[in-house]
């Protein structure tokens, strides 16, 4: 015997197993897999190769450890963006009632879960100023190209999407892949009356921000869907989606409540105007009443779903990120009215004030006169390549490299001003 | 009860922010941009804040408290150990678009547990970015779709998926680009053959199957399928919504599917979340592989690099990796069970399935009477004439303190309860739920009217559904 004993999480023993083999009358579950063809058939394996608890978490730490990454000091953004997650947010989600319960098909045993979700619609529906907000999708990428096609719905007929170039190229690459087996053009031309909807990233890609209004303006005069990708952050301080006269807000909550976790789980948000709530993709949440008349919540609007549509439905999405959205909701709630302005203000604080005194050194140049959230691109004589060692020695990540000299820089509440600058002091050195 | 926003209190709060430097204040953002008044989002204490989300926690039901025998879901125990690798700093502070240098373990684990996956289902190569079932499978038809252009056969436009699939096929499919024919089940509860021929031509791009399928049976004819499937030019999706009872017993690589998603949260343990995330790594066979996402995870000796641009490439599919948290959990679950505890689950799966059904079937109609993998149906037809619908029972099953299986799918069963009880429950539960049935039973010979207004002690009574979608109210706000 090569150990004592492996983890496993199957209940019966031994004997239950016998007895349940017997009340089936087969001497062994081969007898219950005669469907499967012989030549399927994959010998038992016959040696024990599993770990014990303690062993498994030593192996998930021994390779964790191989990440370096932590130890550096962080100005990627880009679409992620490293914030701080409120406790609460942890100890809400790793409630068992929450964290081990499915797609609340049941609502009368799901109310915890329905509310909470029906909670953050109303949470993100406020914070982008629009009417109606779905339950989640899977990330940013994705609630943008889902926005797409419920544009392409509401404007039948139309054959044009405007993608604006400083869209998010990862949040584009979704887009182009959700779209390709369909007959519409992405483009960045003019906008006409075949333009189904017009998609603009504010702040943009490069972190600046535009005169999206305007162009939403002109838009409508088109009869296009206007679709506003943002960092919700940026909603706390700044115009919301619906004053800006967006018809449809998407974007990445993960700033709220999710860690940086290497990409994911994140959460897609979408909120939009009334006019187009049977065009939203995924699961709803409603409000409504029970036999007794009580306040109670369910799934709702299921008929533009996959599980009662099939290929005729909005979306073909079904599990997604409610457990996300729940992070997200805790997190809102826990900066509330006031926190989240705070929040913003101290991001657009910190950055400005890098951005700065970045600019003031010689061989560093800012990409834009616009202005800019908690995210800027500078530009470098020099190629970002080169300095980037330099950088690297002193633990810190300073940004995302674009093209060959310019880096985007996030910035935000959790970079203290000595931080800033010993950025700052690296960058007059290089 | 009340909602957050009725439960704001003015001036209250629960944040907090690092402390400010007066060389920060000096920056004041342009006044004309920004929003006229602050976002509406509740003002709570900490303690307030706390209690509310206890309070709703207390109003759900999750594995950890309820045995959740939801068929198709595969409703397993969620070690608790998972929960602590996903929390460790030294992954989630990581970004994704740190230089691959600086993440090596988190490469080394997509690397690795892709292989280990593979291994699982005889494939040879796959994504994990992916964000949940329905995304792997628009990913596989994407695949599919790449695969026969790259051949000249642009005119593969048609994907047969059977009448009992889970509805995020032929909707994964329809945003593919695909046209979709329905096949035929027959009476035994596998493909209809003669349907399938029928369908077969040089515009079939492939075909979706769930094996075993959503009434929980493996098909038989699956070799013979695989070859008429090839034979007229196509491919084979696999839907490896329940591929639990498979581990290590079959593998689909060796049924003949060329590419399939596996999904984290059923198979391998990942938490449900409420409804996610989970994750949907895709798997394919080698003449797939070059048309793989991106971004793709490359080992150079004993190093890990990122590419995220290839030639042939489909494209990204996720904004960064997926569900990276989702599958270091899932990876180490298959590293404590061992390729020894896969069986064990897929045996345990497959014993408790067969042995719930053998005490249930008399109480209900048995469409499908031969041995079963993981689920089984049953159909809820015989207690119509009391009024009595797979609905009610499923209401009435809360009352007695458990989950309902799924009922009402697949469509092709009338009244269907789908039951899945999945290898963690013990027969102790499973002889609990068996008694719980009977005694419904019971009660719809004695009293049917306690089943059909059901469920009594929840807390809230049945919802009426229909007021909600008449007039919906999707806010607290309006």
């Amino acid at each position: 015997m090569n150990r004592l004993i492996a983890m496993d999480f199957v209940a019966n023993q031994k004997n239950q197993w016998e007895e349940m083999l017997a009340a089936l009358g087969v001497r062994s579950i081969d007898e219950l897999l005669q469907a499967i063809p012989k030549k399927l058939h994959l010998q038992p394996p016959l040696k024990d190769d599993g770990l014990s608890e303690y062993e498994g978490m030593r192996a998930i730490e021994q390779v964790l450890s191989k990440n370096t990454f932590p130890q550096y000091e962080n100005y990627l953004g880009a679409g992620a963006y490293e914030h701080h997650v409120p406790a609460l947010v942890g100890a809400i989600c790793q409630k068992s009632e929450f964290l081990t319960s499915y797609t609340p098909y049941q609502a009368e045993a799901s109310q915890g879960m329905l509310q909470a979700t029906f909670e953050y619609q109303t949470a993100l529906a406020a914070l982008t100023g629009l009417d109606v907000a779905n339950a989640s999708l899977y990330d940013g990428g994705s609630a943008a190209a889902e926005a797409c096609f419920m544009a392409l719905r509401a404007n039948k007929g139309r054959s044009k999407i405007y993608l604006s170039p400083k869209v998010n190229p990862f949040y584009r690459g979704v887009i182009e892949q959700y779209l390709f087996s369909h007959s519409f053009t992405l483009h960045a031309g003019e906008i006409d009356s075949d333009t189904a909807a017009v998609v603009v990233q504010n702040p943009n890609f490069f972190g600046e921000i535009e005169d999206v209004a305007a162009l939403f303006k002109k838009s409508k005069e088109q009869g296009a869907i206007c679709i506003l990708i943002a960092n919700p952050l940026v909603y706390g301080l700044f115009a919301s989606a619906g004053e800006l006269g967006a018809d449809i807000a998407v974007g990445d909550g993960q700033p709220f409540g999710l860690p940086l976790q290497f990409g994911g789980p994140y959460v897609g948000y979408l909120t939009c105007r009334e006019s187009l709530v049977r065009q939203i993709p995924g699961r709803i949440v409603g409000e409504t009443v029970d036999a007794e008349g009580k306040r109670g919540y369910v799934l709702t609007l299921q008929a533009r779903e996959q599980h009662i549509r099939r290929e005729k439905a909005t979306s073909n999405i079904c599990t997604n990120q409610a457990l996300a959205a729940l992070a997200c909701l805790v997190a809102l709630s826990w900066y509330g009215k006031h926190g989240v302005r705070d929040l913003a203000l101290t991001n657009y604080q910190r950055a400005h004030y890098l951005h700065e005194k970045l600019i003031k050194i010689p061989g560093i140049s800012p990409f834009s006169q616009k202005p800019f959230f908690n995210e800027f691109c500078i530009r470098f004589e020099q190629k970002v390549s080169d300095l980037l060692p330099s950088f690297h020695k002193q633990g810190i990540q300073p940004g995302f490299p674009v093209g060959e000299h310019k880096l985007v820089v996030a910035v935000t509440e959790t970079k203290a001003k000595e931080q800033l600058d010993r950025y700052v002091e690296v960058a007059k050195h290089l | 009860m009340k909602n957050l926003f009725e439960k704001s209190q003015k001036g209250h709060r629960a944040y907090s922010l690092p402390k400010n430097d007066p060389a920060f204040e000096a920056f004041t953002p342009p006044a004309d941009l920004l929003r006229t008044a602050a976002a509406p989002l509740p003002e709570l204490s900490e303690l307030d804040l706390t209690r509310h989300f206890s309070t709703l926690a207390a109003r759900n039901r999750g594995i950890d408290t309820h045995f959740y025998p939801l068929g198709s879901c595969t409703m397993k125990f969620n070690p608790r150990v998972n929960e602590w690798a996903a929390a460790l700093s030294q992954m989630t502070h990581c970004h994704p678009l740190a230089p691959s240098p600086f993440v090596q373990g988190n490469l080394e684990v997509i690397d690795d547990l892709l292989a280990l996956l593979c291994d699982i289902a005889g494939m040879d190569g796959g994504t994990l970015a992916s964000n949940g079932g329905a995304q792997g499978e628009f990913v596989g038809l994407r695949l599919i779709s790449a695969y026969h252009a790259s051949r000249g056969e642009k005119q593969r436009k048609e994907i047969l998926i059977p009448d009992n699939a889970h509805g995020t096929n032929p909707a994964s499919a329809s945003l593919a680009g695909y046209h979709i024919h329905t096949l035929k089940t027959n009476p035994e509860g596998d493909v209809d053959m003669h349907h399938l021929k029928s369908l077969l031509s040089d515009k079939c791009a492939g075909l979706m199957l769930t094996n075993p399928n959503t009434l929980g049976l493996f098909s038989p004819s699956i070799l013979e399928i695989a070859e008429l499937v090839h034979k007229a030019g196509g491919l084979l999706y696999y839907d490896g919504a329940n591929l639990n009872p498979l581990l290590q017993i079959a593998k689909p690589g060796a049924m003949g599917f060329d590419v399939m998603h596996i999904n984290l949260h059923k198979t391998f343990s990942t938490p449900h979340g409420g409804g996610g995330p989970g994750a949907g790594p895709v798997l394919c066979k080698e003449k797939l592989k070059p048309f793989l996402p991106t971004p793709r995870v490359i080992k150079e000796g004993n190093s890990y690099h990122t590419v995220w641009h290839e030639p042939h490439s489909i494209g990204s599919i996720a904004t960064f990796y997926g569900n990276f948290a989702i599958c270091l959990r899932a990876y180490l679950y298959i590293l404590l069970h061992g390729n020894y505890g896969l069986r064990r689950i897929a045996e345990g799966a497959i014993l408790n399935a067969n042995y719930l059904k053998l005490h249930l079937k008399d109480l209900f109609t048995e469409p499908y009477p031969q041995p079963c993998m993981h689920e089984f149906v049953l159909q809820a037809d015989n207690y119509l004439d009391k009024g009595v619908k797979a609905l009610d029972i499923a209401k009435r099953l809360l009352d007695y303190g458990v989950y309902a299986p799924t009922v009402y799918f697949p469509l092709i069963v009338k009244e269907c309860l789908l039951i899945e009880p999945t290898e963690s429950e013990s027969k102790a539960t499973l002889d609990e739920f068996i008694e719980m049935m009977r005694a419904i039973v019971k009660e719809i010979q004695e009293n049917p009217e306690i089943v059909r207004t059901a469920p009594h002690t929840t807390p809230v009574k049945r919802l009426n559904e229909v007021q909600a979608a008449r007039n919906p109210k999707l806010t607290a706000l309006k």
